[in-house]
């Protein structure tokens, strides 16, 4: 078994904590694992990245071949496209929309989301939003990591735990803030595998996913039943768009008419 | 026996505490800032009596670790690549004086220049010095090398260097530690004539150093990591080094094995070794991290026709940057996989170079530099220096105009200005100022230089990590006044859009005045508010300290 990806972001964002609470768990499952990431100058708002190799093997190299990583996951929607060139054709992008605009000529937001979502596997989600749901904007970075967790070979109980002890000093607010950014980003995630699975076109999940204001625990499955149902209507791109564009959070059980 | 997983520069920093070290020396510079980083944290964790320090530069660094080594304890030294330049004094000397407790240079190269303005190979610098060096391939390497190196260190009273690169020292394994062992007593050798390297002596303790690269040579020839196999009939041959080797192995998988190899992690070259490999080969490879070190020997720089040799002078790998498996594949013709192409993502995707801090004060010192500028003389060249201030050499300030090296600021003003550069203006920040800006400013004062020098001072060492400054507040100015810069030139202002009217207005001043001018930019960095409140209460606390022992 062999599964590399690729946590990227801006700096100050919290990749590389991600990258750790992986690592953490890559060793309690008993595998190997080559972890590299970008530390010093980069770390000053540059585009930051950590690739992960994950083996039952000894992990040689510290870098990602082109073409072979099984995942890359974001912490914000350009840099999601800035590693797609280590990215398998049929791997995964999981990847924050929330746009961190310290660039002088930051691409158009509704340009580079059409790029994004036109990936064939991407799972979107609000980071921010959803951050601030779980109790916290510092666990942006939390909730992709959540997002991404089903798609991992390791239990997300020991991702969970791994987050438990590496927040243990900052408290049990702080800890309770990360594990339920982690539900809530794993929520949006299989909600997001579901609507796939029963055939919803990937651009109107994305949309869809990133507006819902997900819970802490997984979407009911008669939600997931009615919205499956209502985005395999004709309309339901122009509705995943409306409700993008509405940029206003829909409870996981209100499904439009 | 236990099992963790360590960053390289982690793994150096605990095989040297598990080796014994005393004491530990470093400057923060990427991608070796970690290895004292760790130390400290780990030796006070585990309540370790480890000394050391942040120290002023990495010349002082080694001078300290020398020092250590001479007392017959052990020292680990570590720095970044460049910082070694700064060390080479003490260096190349304590190669010809010989070590005596082990005493390990660790130093962290940067292929690709993640965070550096050059990719120099540090085992030219071991080679001149005519010192052993370990080239670790992984983050087990980086721990077991170190602790070998002070062993190897004591056998032969050499320095040792343990060379780095950034893809070892910012990657993360597992890595098995074993038992630690006990430092040294303090013992001192009973010639002390062999440290003072007057030419007499100096003569005496070269040609033991020359006397000793035999055994050197023989060590490096027996050494396991320095493994050679060869296959059956006559081959191409590989000869890999360092970290190479991780890359070679994902690039030919099993087909490494259709190859005669030879692995080097240990140096001197071991000659015998390449010479055999030589012998079997048909052609040779040369795949190795940094510059074509190995290549430029075994080639003969290219002269050496016996044997084609393929590397990075010949052109089959890249001359520059990191190697990588794709890489290597690509030199071996052998096929590389294609990524994700996603349509319309080149119009979206656009570079995100580092910045300067929201609210940093740099950028309201260069605001207030640029405008001020404006006025006296809008093509004027401001010379900068090494740290987050660098970053002001990017839109929209575009505040800086030349960057050469730790300390070069002050240094590069003083000469624009008797070039004829008028108003010749530079910029330092307040550690890079006591790593070696110290002396140019010496040279400024004596001159009466008609320059005027900017001292951004921000409480730490911020583009690092935040490293505690050596000094701030005061202490700076006191240290200005005492080169000889006078009180009435040495300004203090507060880079913030609240007081840009009095920093203007006093920068007016200064440029209207002709002769030396030191303007100190004081406010502290945004990100290490708490690291900068800790650094000074740690340091009152010490002053207390010595005040009741005295």
């Amino acid at each position: 078994m062999n599964y590399d990806l690729v946590v990227c972001g801006v700096g100050g964002q919290g990749v590389l904590t991600i990258a750790a609470v992986i690592d953490r768990a890559i060793h309690e499952a008993g595998l190997y694992l080559k972890q590299s990431e970008v530390h010093g100058m980069a770390q000053r708002g540059g585009a930051v990245s950590a690739f992960v190799r994950i083996s039952d093997q000894p992990v040689a190299s510290d870098l990602i071949a082109e073409g072979t990583a099984s995942m890359v996951l974001s912490v914000e929607p350009m840099e999601a496209l800035r590693y797609t060139n280590l990215l398998r054709p049929d791997g995964c992008i999981v990847s924050d929309i929330t746009p961190m605009e310290n660039v002088a000529v930051y691409p158009k937001h509704d340009a580079l989301y059409q790029v994004l979502f036109s990936a064939p596997r991407v799972v979107a989600i609000n980071g921010t939003r959803l951050a601030l749901k779980a109790g916290s904007i510092k666990v942006q970075n939390v909730v992709v990591l959540g997002a991404a967790a089903s798609f991992l070979p390791l239990p997300p109980e020991l991702l969970e735990a791994q987050l438990a002890l590496l927040f243990a000093p900052k408290g049990e607010r702080i800890v309770k803030a990360n594990l339920n950014a982690f539900r809530i980003g794993d929520a949006a995630s299989r909600f997001s595998a579901a609507l796939s699975a029963a055939g919803v076109a990937p651009q109107v999940i994305a949309r869809v996913v990133s507006q819902i204001a997900f819970e802490p625990q997984p979407v009911p499955v008669s939600s997931v039943a009615a919205w499956s149902q209502r985005l395999l209507c004709e309309d339901a791109p122009t509705l995943a768009q409306s409700l993008f564009d509405a940029d206003k959070a829909i409870a996981p059980d209100a499904v439009p008419a | 026996m236990s099992e963790v997983i360590l960053l390289g520069d982690e793994a150096v920093a605990r095989g040297a505490i598990d080796a014994g070290i005393s004491c530990a020396y470093a400057y923060p510079g990427t991608p070796s800032t970690e290895i004292y980083q760790t130390i400290e944290d780990y030796a006070k964790e585990q309540g370790l009596a480890v000394r050391g320090m942040w120290s002023s530069n990495e010349k002082v660094a080694l001078e300290e670790g020398v020092g250590v080594s001479y007392a017959g304890r052990r020292a680990l030294v570590s720095m970044k690549h460049v910082g070694l330049n700064v060390a080479a004094d003490p260096f190349m000397n304590a190669a010809v004086s010989g070590a005596h407790g082990g005493l390990v240079l660790a130093v962290a190269d940067d292929p690709s220049m993640h965070s550096s303005q050059n990719e120099q190979d540090s085992r030219y610098f071991a080679d001149f010095a005519m010192v052993p060096c370990l080239e670790p391939a992984d983050q087990q390497q980086c721990y077991d090398f170190t602790r070998e190196a002070f062993d190897l260190s004591e056998k032969f009273q050499v320095p040792v260097l343990l060379r780095l690169v950034t893809r070892l020292a910012h990657s993360r394994s597992k890595v098995t530690l074993g038992e630690r062992r006990a430092p040294n007593d303090a013992r001192y050798v009973d010639d002390p004539t062999r440290f003072i390297l007057l030419p007499g002596n100096a003569r005496r303790a070269y040609a033991n150093l020359v006397e000793k690269q035999k055994a050197l040579q023989e060590y490096s020839e027996a050494h396991p990591v320095n493994a050679l196999t060869l296959r059956e009939g006559k081959r191409a041959g590989i000869l890999v080094s360092g970290l190479a080797w991780n890359y070679l192995q994902e690039a030919l998988g099993e087909s490494i094995n259709d190859y005669n190899l030879l692995r080097i992690g240990c140096y001197p070259l071991p000659v015998k070794k390449i010479r055999q490999l030589l012998d079997a080969s048909s052609e040779v490879w040369i795949i190795e991290e940094g510059y074509p070190f190995i290549e430029r020997y075994v080639s003969a720089l290219g002269l050496m026709r016996e044997r084609p040799i393929r590397g990075k002078l010949t052109g089959d790998l890249p001359r520059m940057g990191e190697l990588s498996q794709d890489a290597i594949k690509r030199s071996f013709g052998l096929p590389v996989s294609v990524g994700l192409e996603i349509p319309g993502m080149a119009d979206v995707l656009v570079g995100r170079p580092p910045v300067l801090c929201d609210k940093c004060p740099h950028s309201d010192a260069y605001i207030a530099i640029n405008e001020v500028i404006a006025e006296f003389a809008p093509n004027t060249r401001v010379m900068g220096d090494i740290g987050c201030y660098t970053l002001g050499a990017m839109a929209p300030y575009k505040g800086i105009h030349a960057c050469l090296c730790m300390g070069a600021s002050i240094g590069m003003a003083i000469g624009a200005s008797h070039a004829g550069m008028t108003p010749s203006l530079c910029v330092i920040g307040d550690g890079t100022f006591t790593h070696s800006g110290m002396p140019p400013l010496l040279d400024a004062a004596r001159d009466n230089s008609n320059i005027k020098v900017f001292i951004l001072d921000n409480s730490i060492v911020a583009m690092t990590g935040g490293q505690p400054t050596m000094a701030t507040d005061e202490e700076v100015v006191d240290l200005v006044a005492g080169l000889g810069v006078p009180r009435e030139h040495i300004r203090i202002v507060v880079p913030s859009p609240h007081k840009k009217a009095h920093t203007v207005a006093t920068l007016r001043e200064e440029l209207s005045y002709t002769g030396l001018s030191v303007i100190i930019a004081r406010r502290a960095c945004v990100n290490y508010a708490k690291e900068i409140k800790d650094i000074k209460e740690a340091r009152q606390l010490k002053r207390e300290i010595k005040v009741v022992a005295a």
